[in-house]
């Protein structure tokens, strides 16, 4: 790397990283505690019996528990541990980015005079539909398709242990119920260590997503020239926002300067970035099954982009 | 790994990553790579890292009991603690890109990336609604009273108000033939420069972060060979403005009367509701 490419990745890469990481903190202290404090199976009492209501409740939690896309993935993955159904978690984890007042008001606020009623509704909308649909297909699968097997394993081992200890079988099972102290060490520890975690993903995706900022990967010139048409545009914009992996509270400042794409172009770009890009690509692997991610990322390019076009012709014909 | 060894090297990973912040924060570099409201964000981050770094560190060997008696220090990591990778590894992942970026930045972007940026970019490519605000006020009268004047009689405008006039007509109209003094940086132009006679003045606009930051050019014609100021420094320019259509695009154009190395402002960048 030549001496101006350093310097233009190192640029890029700390203004990032400073922008993300107090939100991938913020995550991973509600994480943590979550973890320690968090009885096992309580959020199933928060939810619906009915998976389908229990799953377009998940999308509408973003609304209650605002968090960005970094700081989700950390909390969906103890949400999980602690007993939320997986179908919920992705549901949320999809939706909360998108479907959260700090993403609404700045969506508001970065399009006014370009119809910011319209295009915030229908990104809150676009998001919260397509959330639920994807929690709605992993509703039907198994847990070892769509979580990564060390997730699974850690699960049903969690699940052996509980059965055993409700089983009774006998023996005492009384618990010495450990000090409020030990809890917190044991919050910070857990804390730190899913920090330590999605940090690591977060790394090597910034350092991606700076090498194709800056000009320095081979390939990012191709965009530009994608503006006017009609079905590449959309798909061009959300290939840019799986390269510049922007923070949903903020990526609307972004797309409103876009002015020679979409409205439909857009929305696909403020729909798809905050449920898919190359740092979540990385933070999801603490997660998911990669072949998992893969249709993941196929089927939501495929979904956002098709919808971005039809809403395109209906609802922003005047463009 | 011990577990205690491994919470120390963890402790140790994030107090790298708070000092990093908290050293950007307390030394005001995090002004070129920041907007204002995510600054703050930042050193909370910082304090927030430090905090997590220093309690972990100190209750390193601590038997933390937790939820099932189990967060000890003994040899077997219990479910709550072990990674996903050898900590090591996890450990230089997270530290070796972020030490080789404080070793290398400039705190400023490359001509190159500059360029990528918009820099050369013609003005009615660019357009924003929240930079539309920026401009000025509709009559000559109105200008003349939103603007300072310069006591050799130039009024004093931003270069965002210069650039984005560009695509409006209404403002051509006004600003065309007006003395305008204004600062940003001083760059070679490479394009529709046959006689060796114009630079660039730019300033970035930045929406959150450095890393979508974006150049807001004008062009600067001396007329003649102009003077030898230092590459991307920071000039102070007063000339006339005009709006010529080069090569079917209208270009801000200032014509120079003087040109001046100066102090870089407090901030640098135009910076989103500023």
């Amino acid at each position: 790397m030549s001496p101006d490419s350093q310097q233009d990745f190192a640029l890029a890469f700390l203004s990032i990283l400073f922008e993300g990481v107090p939100f991938i903190l913020l995550g991973t202290l509600i994480s943590g505690f979550i973890d320690i404090y968090l009885p096992p199976g309580i959020m199933d009492r928060f939810l619906p019996r009915n998976k389908f209501f229990a799953v377009l409740t998940a999308g509408l939690l973003g609304a209650v528990f605002p968090v960005c896309e970094c700081a989700v993935v950390p909390v969906i993955r103890r949400l999980v541990k602690k007993g939320l159904p997986v179908s919920c978690a992705l549901t949320y984890m999809l939706a909360a980015p998108i479907v959260n007042p700090i993403t609404a008001l700045s969506t508001w606020k970065a399009f006014q005079g370009q119809g910011a009623a319209m295009m915030t509704s229908s990104r809150l909308l676009l998001g919260f539909l397509i959330a639920v649909a994807v929690g709605i297909i992993v509703s039907k699968l198994s847990l070892a398709s769509v979580l990564k097997p060390s997730l699974v394993e850690s699960l049903e081992k969690d699940q052996a242990k509980s059965d055993h200890d409700h089983s009774g079988c006998g023996h005492d099972h009384s618990h010495d119920e450990p000090s409020e102290e030990n809890r917190l060490v044991a919050a910070f520890r857990s804390a730190m260590k899913d920090f330590v975690d999605v940090a690591v993903y977060f790394a090597i995706g910034v350092s991606i997503t700076a090498l194709f900022n800056t000009g320095i990967a081979p390939g990012a010139q191709w965009l530009d020239g994608l503006a006017k048409d009609p079905t590449a545009a959309p798909a061009a914009l959300m290939a840019l926002a799986f390269i510049l992996s922007l923070c949903s509270t903020s990526d609307a400042f972004i797309a409103a300067t876009l002015d020679k794409f979409s409205w439909g172009a857009k929305l696909a770009f403020l729909t798809f970035g905050p449920m898919m890009d190359v740092k979540l690509l990385f933070l999801y692997q603490t997660v998911l099954r990669k072949r998992f991610i893969v249709l993941l990322a196929v089927g939501l390019f495929l979904a956002i982009g098709g919808i971005s076009i039809y809403w395109q012709q209906l609802v922003f014909a005047a463009k | 790994m011990n577990p205690r060894n491994r919470r120390i090297l963890f402790s140790l990973a994030v107090l790298v990553w708070s000092a990093v912040l908290l050293y950007f924060y307390g030394s005001g570099r995090i002004n070129k790579y920041l907007a204002p409201d995510f600054r703050i964000i930042s050193f909370a981050g910082g304090l927030g890292l430090a905090v997590l770094g220093l309690f972990n560190l100190f209750t390193a060997g601590q038997n933390a009991g937790g939820c099932c008696g189990d967060h000890g220090g003994g040899e077997e990591a219990h479910d709550h603690e072990s990674g996903d990778m050898h900590p090591l590894t996890a450990v230089l992942l997270m530290i070796v890109p972020v030490v080789l970026s404080v070793a290398w930045t400039k705190d400023e972007y490359s001509v190159a990336a500059l360029s990528r940026k918009g820099l050369y970019d013609a003005p009615s490519a660019v357009s924003s609604p929240f930079l539309a605000s920026s401009l000025p006020a509709l009559t000559r009268e109105e200008i003349e009273k939103s603007h300072r004047k310069t006591p050799d009689g130039f009024l004093e405008f931003n270069l965002m108000e210069l650039f984005f006039s560009s695509g409006d007509r209404e403002m051509q109209g006004l600003l065309d033939g007006l003395k305008v003094e204004t600062e940003g940086r001083w760059m070679d132009e490479k394009v529709r420069n046959p006689h060796g006679s114009r630079k660039r003045l730019y300033r970035l606009f930045v929406t959150c972060c450095a890393a979508d930051s974006r150049a807001i050019p004008i062009i600067l014609e001396f007329g003649k060979t102009p003077p030898e100021l230092p590459e991307n420094g920071w000039v102070k320019v007063a000339g006339t403005m005009r709006f010529p259509l080069e090569e079917g695009v209208i270009q801000p154009v200032l014509t120079v009367d003087r040109a001046l190395a100066a102090e870089p402002p407090y901030e640098e960048s135009f910076m989103r509701n500023k």
